[in-house]
This record gives structure tokens, C-alpha cells and sequence, in this order.
């Protein structure tokens, strides 16, 4: 009795809590297929991949916006890439003299609420003309996912042994030839777990886009944002879906990389 | 590994270089405030129609997004490019404010004596951007009214006034929608109806003089207004109140005449649903082309809006397709459309209602009053 | 001895010139534009410093303030409330099957973009969404008096949703890198779940459980496109007055006073973290 009750109860909760992870996500499908749907019916009137074919049409804003988000990923991922692994590599490894104030400093983006600060940027911009480039739209995604990228950074070089960086340099490789061709390969899983990271987060990006991108860049969290505001519900769920395809792809993906035990060090 | 640092590096290089990569052909940049309409008639209307006349010409279409928030992003971008010898926007649509505005701060070109279709504007409006001097800077692209749009389902009898508003929302909570000050101007204009409703001089807030002290008048009448806000729904725009007219969550709610036809003709909006203009009164606006000073391709943004302004393209855009009242004088206008299509305009409001009940905007000074005032007293 | 030497013999340039780059960016494009924020804050329209941008602030957004505060306070101890929870049971949960199940279930909306769940949220709350419907069929509520959850609950119920498998990923490694023998020596005396869970494995994790609820409550201050999109007026979160002042006004001044009051919201997490963590000698 008493265990039919726990069990009662335990799939209750995980009902319930399966209703609320899953609920959400299954109502924007619904919009996805939807054409028409009215209060007072639970299910949509009619359904069909029409709005489909108009996300998709190659003039669209959405094709567009996809091309442009993707753009703005990669280059953001080059850049924090070539400023992480060196910045990680010297936190992670090297006895840098003020350590703690320079890591404070490179936390401080993820410290403080950061709006404010965005569209501060985007006065800074208007003033050197780069408000509503790609370039300014890039610079801003970087800041932020630098922090991510050093931090995953060093953490992974600091999990290297140091034995055999040395053991390579006894055999006479110079410092950097050691750091290039034994350590960088070996810090590869975590810094590409750092890219991964990096891209998402831009193509996820909304709040800065939003200040120093609009009117003449449009990404695709803009285009859901605008078409949601707008009442397109149809559109905003099939951009919507389009957004979360590299990111579910990467949970499933990281799942590998990076374990809840390693995470709870970095904290 | 290297390779692919060579890779990613020319791929940056490459896209940086994007926008410094020179076109052969001209590019037309036409930046318009407002909702997705406005762009949907440059990109599918307009834009073809003037490429089409103009080959080696594209037009670039580029929204900032609705209400007074669109336009001043318009006005912030040519004061930050000020100093630069020509201007990336050559032709731009705005509201009044932002019209009078950049008038004063001499943004703008004076362009309508040039171009043929200037002397088909009379009206008052073309001269006159909310007390501030316009004429010759501006053409209207079209006139546009509020009206409060009921659903016949769920509203057999719909309140004739404010006043009876006022009364029905108290009867029915919840049922009336409207998205405040923020995110769109049919909201706006409800607030400015209200005032004008409640208000004894009607009159003085439209043509002036400006008096700072009028604010303290309104304490009472804000009062009211934040008591009618605890029976409503708060939507997030002016396509925010469409929607949930649509998905039947709200039965009445402010909204624009144009964007109201236009969505029942895209089947958004159930037939049952029709309008109603509520007295005393409730504001309309045109909206304005304007040519930047030192706009890149200033001759060709003058054909643009010549060929914009046109009788033709007046009837056929504006009245026709897209649902809105003619920028240019109605006698230009009529003739070029058959009966069915200039009427299907004034099926529930009549030429007689905006005669009477469509007001324009107050005097900006007051026009910003009335706003600060609603953020002090009514949120 | 050459082990303890850093590896790049020993060049205290080099190791700077490494991390110069990194620095450079966050220093011109955060601090900067932070110095710039709270010096505009401070500062009238004719250039004299002022208060009286706090003075509008506060007149016209007190409120909003406040339920700013309210939003994010009330989403953090749900938080960490369910994250608790979920770790408990993980770490303590008898049933391979259910901990299997939950293991795989919460992680979800994790890696779900804010403004994606804004939306999911903005049609799943609605009068007419799903979780009105479900109610309605179960006959838990009558449909006709529902009027959805989006204004200021709904972004609470959007902020605890998107973030809590963040922390609770945090809080649950750390959880299970505990040494077991503590519990099974309270299981052994006879504790119960709820009383391991309380007095034994939270004060271990605390300190995990406490960065996570701070970086989740910091994030929580910044986010914009959850309150724009599902809540449709008064009282909403000062992100959204923050754009609606720069957007409509170009009014910088105000805009930054109340970027200043979400320092001071997120000053005061930090805070209670540095507290902590002074106390308790942990690093950094």
C-alpha cells in the first residue's frame, strides 16, 4: 500500500514536472503548425505548413536573419578564441602577477547587469560609426562570450599536467613549440566546449543585438522578437524552433564533454 | 588546425569587408518608422514598382519598428551622422513629432515644391506637424484614424462615447484591451482621446498657445484613468491588441482603421469584428515622407516619393491594398478608384464620423505632457 | 625546480602580453561604458551634475523598482528551493528509475534561449494555452474565470523555469562529488531524507548552491526580452522601462539611473556572497 502510494506520488511529481518542462515547448510546435487558432478551442482551427513556406522563401527576413545570425556566430567564436586560449592559457597555467584583479576583471561582464551597459555601447558606437555594422554587432557578443571562453579556457589548461609540457621541452622544444604542439591538443575538448558555448550565446544573443544592431542588422532572435510583438505567433514559434536546433543538437552533443563534476569545480 | 585557422581568418577578413565592398548598382535607402506594414508596402509594393522604373536602382527597405520609439530612432541616427558629408537614409517615413522635430534641428530637406505631386497636398496637416512648422519638408503618405474595434460575438451594443466606455469596462472586466503608452500608438491615441474627452478645451491642446500649467488639470482625470486601467488588459502593442482581439481574448480594443482592414483581409481578424469611432473624439495622424539634407541620392528620393505621392499609386497602394486614407487631397484620389473600393473605407466610419470625431494630435509640448504625465500618475 | 618555474621561461611580460588582448576588449568595451553609464546617471541634460534623474527615475518607475527586486528575489528562492530538491532526490532517491527519469527531464530548458522561452511562455500562459486548457480539462479551474499568467507571475514562472537546471546542474555535481560515508552514517542513525538533504548535504554544497543563485539572480536582472514579451504593462521589470527611455526619448540620464539601481540589486547579491565566502575562506 504504502509503496503503491509512493509511487502514486513520484510519478505525480514527475508528471507534473515533465507537464511543465514540456508543456511549453509542445504549445510552440502547436504554433508552428498551427494557421488559425482562437479562444475558446484548446487545439488550433486549422493547421498546415503554410507559414512555413513563407519563413522560408528565399527573399524572407527570416533566411536572411538566419545567414546573418550564423555569420555573427562564427566570427564571434574566432575572435574569443584567439583572445581566450592565450588569456586562459596564462590564468591556467603561468604565476601571473595580479592573478585575482585580472581575473575579476575579466568576470566582471558576467558580474553586473548588463543592459545598461549595452546600450552605453551603443551611444560609443553611434559616435565612431559603428552602430548597426556587423563589426559592432561582433565586438559586443565577444565581450560577453569572453568571459565563458576564458574561463572553460583556463580551467582546461590548468587540468593538464605540466609534466609533459616539460618532459617536451627537455627533449629541446622551445617554450611555445611545447605549448602549441603538446598542450593546445590536449586543452582541445574543453576549448572547443568553449566555441560550442561561444556560438550559442551569440546566436542566442537578443539584449545587445537589440541596442547596437537595430535598424540595419537583423538577426534571428530579433526577427522572432519583432514577429511575437507583432501577434505572428505562427512565425515567431517557427523561428523560434529554428534558434533551438543548434541548441538542443549541442546539449545532446556536450553531454560528452563537459560532466556535472567538472562544472561544479569551475564554481 | 592550421589550416582551418587560415580558414576562419579569411572568412572574418571576407565579411568585414562586406559592407566597404563597393555595388555597381545604386542603392535607394528608404528607412520607415512603424509596424511591419509600413514595411511590407516598400518591400512589396513600392520598391518593386519604382525598381521596375528605374533599372540599376534597388531599394533597401528597413523598419525601426512602431510608434513615436521608430521614428526617434531615425532622428538619432541622422544626429549621429551629422558631420558626415552625405547620409546613409535617403528617404525616410516618420511621425508628426519626430517631423517637427528634425525640422527644427534642420535634418531635413525642403523638397516638396520640387517634385510634381506637392501641389496635390492642401490639407492642413502637410503644413502643420503638431504646432510645428513643416510645410514644404514633408508629404503625407497617407492619413490614418483610431477606432475602437469590437467584436459583434461577444459586444451586441457598443458604447457610443468615453463616458459609456468608462461604464461598460466597469460591467465587464477584463474585456477591453489597450497597450498603454508603450509599444505602439493606438494606445497613445486612446490616452490622448481620453484626455480630449475629459478635458474642457479641447481646442487649446491642439493649436495652442502652450501652457505648462494645463498638466495640473489632468491630476483627476489620470485618476480616472488609472481606476478604468485595473478593469483592462495591458497588450504589448498595436498588433499585441489585434491579436488578442483575434484570439478572443479581449472584445474591444483601440486600434488602427488601416491595420484593422488589412488583418480582416489576411483572415486575421474573425468578420464578426467591426469598428467604432467613440466620441467625442479619438486622433489620427499621416504619416511623412521626408528627404535628409544631405541624403546620398537625393534626386532619386524626390522621384521615389513623387512616384509614392502619385494618384495613382495613392489609389492603388494606399486606399486599395493597403487600407489607409489618402496622404494627398481626396479629389486627386477618388477618381482613379471605382466605387466599391473607395467605400469599403467608410463602412464603419463614415466620412461624417471623421469629419467630426477624427481629431489630430495635441501641440508636441502638450503631446509630451499628456505622456510623462501617464508614466507619473497612471502606471 | 624548473616544475614550480611558469613554462614560458619565466617571462613575466610574455605571460602579461598573453592575457593583454582579453583584458584590452573588457576593459574598453564593459568598463568603459560602465564608467560612462554611471557618470550619465549623475549628469543633468546641460552637463552639471544632478540627482534628478534619480528623482524621474524613482517618480515614474518606483514601482517597477520595487517589482523588479520582488521578480528576481521571489525567482531565486524558487530556485533554489527546487534545486534542493531535484538534487536531493538525485543524490538520495532510492528508485533507479525515477532518478533516471528526472536526471534526463530537468536538464531541458537549459540550454533554451530566454527569448525562446519568452515566447514559449508568452503562448503556453495565455488565456488560451495550454496549461489554461489542461487545468480546464482536469477540472481543476473554470475556464471562463482564467485570465492567464502573463504579467508580472508569468515572468516569474519564465525565470525559474529557464534558469533553474543551471543551478541545479551546479548544485547536483557538487552534490554528488560528496563523500557518501556522511549520509549513510545519518541513514544509519535513522534520519530521513528530508533531514539529510537539510542538515548534512546542503551546508556541504552551500557554497556552490550560493554562486549559482548569484549568478543566476544577476542574470536574471539583465534579461529584457522576457518582460517585453509577456508582460504587457504595469508593473513590469526596469530593463524594459531602461529601452522604452532610450528608445522613445533618447532620455540617457534616466535610462542610466536605473541601470545604476540594478547595480546596486546586483551589488547587494554580491554581497552576500563575498560575505559568505570571506567567512568561510572560500577562493576567489
Amino acid at each position: 500500500m504504502r509503496a503503491c502510494l509512493g509511487w502514486a506520488l513520484r510519478g505525480g511529481l514527475l508528471g507534473g514536472l515533465a507537464f511543465m518542462i514540456f508543456g511549453p515547448l509542445a504549445n510552440l510546435v502547436l504554433w508552428a503548425v498551427a494557421i488559425q487558432w482562437y479562444f475558446p478551442y484548446r487545439l488550433p482551427l486549422t493547421w498546415g505548413f503554410k507559414y512555413w513556406g513563407e519563413v522560408f522563401k528565399p527573399t524572407s527576413d527570416t533566411v536572411a536573419a538566419l545567414g546573418t545570425s550564423v555569420l555573427i556566430a562564427s566570427i564571434t567564436v574566432v575572435i574569443c578564441l584567439m583572445l581566450a586560449i592565450p588569456a586562459g592559457y596564462a590564468l591556467g597555467r603561468g604565476r601571473l602577477p595580479g592573478r585575482r584583479l585580472i581575473l575579476l576583471i575579466l568576470l566582471l561582464p558576467q558580474a553586473f547587469p548588463n543592459i545598461a551597459i549595452y546600450f552605453n555601447i551603443a551611444r560609443l558606437f553611434y559616435a565612431v560609426g559603428l552602430n548597426g555594422t556587423i563589426a559592432g554587432v561582433v565586438l559586443v557578443h565577444a565581450v560577453h562570450g569572453l568571459v565563458i571562453a576564458v574561463w572553460i579556457a583556463a580551467a582546461a589548461f590548468a587540468a593538464i599536467d605540466l609534466e609533459l609540457e616539460l618532459a617536451a621541452r627537455n627533449i629541446g622544444a622551445s617554450s611555445l613549440r611545447a605549448a602549441l604542439t603538446v598542450t593546445l591538443p590536449l586543452a582541445m575538448p574543453g576549448l572547443i566546449a568553449s566555441a560550442i558555448f561561444v556560438f550559442l550565446e551569440s546566436l542566442d544573443e537578443f539584449t545587445g543585438t537589440f541596442f547596437v544592431g537595430v535598424p540595419d542588422i537583423t538577426t534571428l532572435p530579433l526577427v522572432m522578437f519583432t514577429a511575437s510583438l507583432a501577434g505572428n505567433y505562427q512565425i515567431a514559434a517557427i523561428t523560434a524552433l529554428v534558434l533551438l536546433v543548434p541548441s538542443v543538437g549541442f546539449m545532446l552533443l556536450i553531454e560528452r564533454f563537459l560532466k556535472a563534476e567538472a562544472l561544479a569545480k569551475i564554481g | 588546425m592550421q589550416r582551418t585557422a587560415v580558414l576562419f581568418a579569411a572568412l572574418a577578413a571576407l565579411a568585414l569587408s562586406l559592407p566597404a565592398t563597393a555595388q555597381k548598382a545604386v542603392t535607394l535607402n528608404v528607412v520607415t518608422a512603424g509596424d511591419q506594414n509600413m514595411v511590407d508596402y516598400l518591400k512589396d509594393y513600392l520598391g518593386p514598382m519604382f525598381e521596375k522604373e528605374h533599372p540599376g536602382v534597388t531599394v533597401k527597405a528597413v523598419g525601426t519598428g512602431p510608434g513615436d520609439a521608430g521614428s526617434q530612432k531615425i532622428y538619432e541616427k541622422l544626429e549621429a551622422e551629422k558631420a558626415n558629408p552625405a547620409w546613409d537614409i535617403d528617404v525616410a517615413v516618420i511621425h508628426q513629432k519626430a517631423a517637427g522635430e528634425m525640422v527644427g534641428k534642420g535634418l531635413l530637406a525642403r523638397y516638396s515644391a520640387e517634385i510634381p505631386t506637392g501641389k496635390l497636398v492642401t490639407s492642413e496637416a502637410a503644413k502643420n506637424a503638431l504646432g510645428s512648422d513643416v510645410g514644404g519638408y514633408v508629404m503625407p503618405m497617407f492619413n490614418s484614424q483610431t477606432a475602437i474595434a469590437y467584436n459583434t460575438a461577444m459586444v451586441s451594443d457598443p458604447p457610443a462615447t468615453y463616458d459609456a466606455l468608462e461604464k461598460w469596462v466597469r460591467v465587464n472586466p477584463k474585456k477591453f484591451g489597450y497597450n498603454g503608452i508603450k509599444g505602439g500608438m493606438s494606445g497613445v491615441s486612446f490616452v490622448v482621446g481620453w484626455i480630449y474627452a475629459h478635458s474642457p478645451d479641447t481646442d487649446r491642446l491642439i493649436k495652442g498657445p502652450y501652457d505648462p500649467d494645463t498638466k495640473k488639470s489632468w491630476v483627476p482625470i489620470l485618476a480616472e484613468l488609472a481606476a478604468f486601467n485595473k478593469n483592462v488588459v495591458l497588450t504589448p502593442g498595436n498588433a499585441g491588441t489585434l491579436d488578442m482581439l483575434n484570439r478572443g481574448e479581449i472584445a474591444m480594443g483601440p486600434v488602427w482603421v488601416d491595420m484593422f482592414y488589412t488583418w480582416q483581409s489576411d483572415g486575421k481578424i474573425p468578420p464578426g469584428v467591426k469598428l467604432k469611432l467613440i466620441g467625442p473624439g479619438m486622433p489620427g495622424q499621416p504619416m511623412y515622407y521626408v528627404v535628409p539634407t544631405k541624403a546620398a541620392n537625393a534626386k532619386l528620393a524626390e522621384d521615389f516619393i513623387a512616384l509614392a505621392t502619385s494618384p495613382k499609386v495613392q489609389a492603388d497602394g494606399i486606399v486599395k491594398r493597403f487600407n489607409w486614407y489618402p496622404g494627398i487631397d481626396t479629389a486627386a484620389v477618388k477618381p482613379q478608384l471605382d466605387e466599391a473600393s473607395w467605400s469599403k473605407l467608410f463602412v464603419d466610419v463614415t466620412p461624417e464620423d471623421l469629419a467630426t470625431k477624427g481629431k489630430p494630435f495635441p501641440l508636441a509640448p502638450y503631446f509630451n505632457d499628456i505622456l510623462e504625465s501617464y508614466e507619473r500618475k497612471v502606471q | 625546480m624548473r616544475a614550480e618555474r611558469s613554462n614560458l621561461g619565466d617571462c613575466r611580460l610574455g605571460i602579461l602580453l598573453l592575457v593583454a588582448p582579453a583584458l584590452a576588449m573588457v576593459l574598453a568595451l564593459f568598463v568603459y561604458p560602465l564608467g560612462m553609464s554611471l557618470v550619465s546617471a549623475f549628469t543633468a541634460k546641460d552637463g552639471k551634475p544632478t540627482l534628478e534623474n534619480f528623482a524621474k527615475a524613482f517618480a515614474l518607475y518606483g514601482l517597477d523598482i520595487v517589482f523588479t527586486l520582488v521578480i528576481v528575489t521571489v525567482s531565486t528562492v524558487l530556485i533554489g528551493l527546487l534545486t534542493a530538491a531535484i538534487g536531493g532526490y538525485l543524490v538520495l532517491g532510492a528508485h533507479p528509475v525515477a532518478v533516471a527519469v528526472l536526471k534526463s527531464l530537468y536538464r531541458w530548458p537549459l540550454f533554451i534561449p530566454f527569448i525562446v522561452a519568452a515566447q514559449c511562455m508568452r503562448t503556453f500562459l495565455a488565456k488560451n494555452g495550454i496549461m489554461n486548457n489542461t487545468l480546464a480539462a482536469l477540472g481543476l479551474v473554470d475556464v471562463g474565470s482564467l485570465s492567464g499568467l502573463l504579467d508580472w507571475r508569468g515572468i516569474i514562472v519564465t525565470f525559474v523555469w529557464k534558469e533553474t537546471p543551471f543551478v541545479a546542474l551546479l548544485v547536483s555535481g557538487a552534490m554528488a562529488a560528496l563523500d557518501r560515508a556522511t549520509i549513510e552514517a545519518a541513514a544509519n542513525l535513522g534520519a530521513g531524507g528530508l533531514r539529510i538533504l537539510v542538515e548534512i548535504i546542503l551546508p556541504q554544497v552551500a557554497g556552490v548552491m550560493l554562486v549559482g543563485l548569484v549568478l543566476a539572480f544577476v542574470t536574471m536582472l539583465s534579461v529584457l526580452s522576457v518582460p517585453i514579451m509577456i508582460s504587457g504593462g504595469s508593473p513590469t521589470m526596469i530593463t524594459v522601462d531602461m529601452a522604452f527611455r532610450v528608445n522613445s526619448y533618447s532620455d540617457y540620464g534616466v535610462a542610466n539611473a536605473l541601470g545604476f539601481v540594478s547595480y546596486a540589486m546586483a551589488g547587494l547579491a554580491a554581497w552576500v556572497y563575498l560575505r559568505r565566502s570571506v567567512a568561510h575562506g572560500s577562493p576567489l
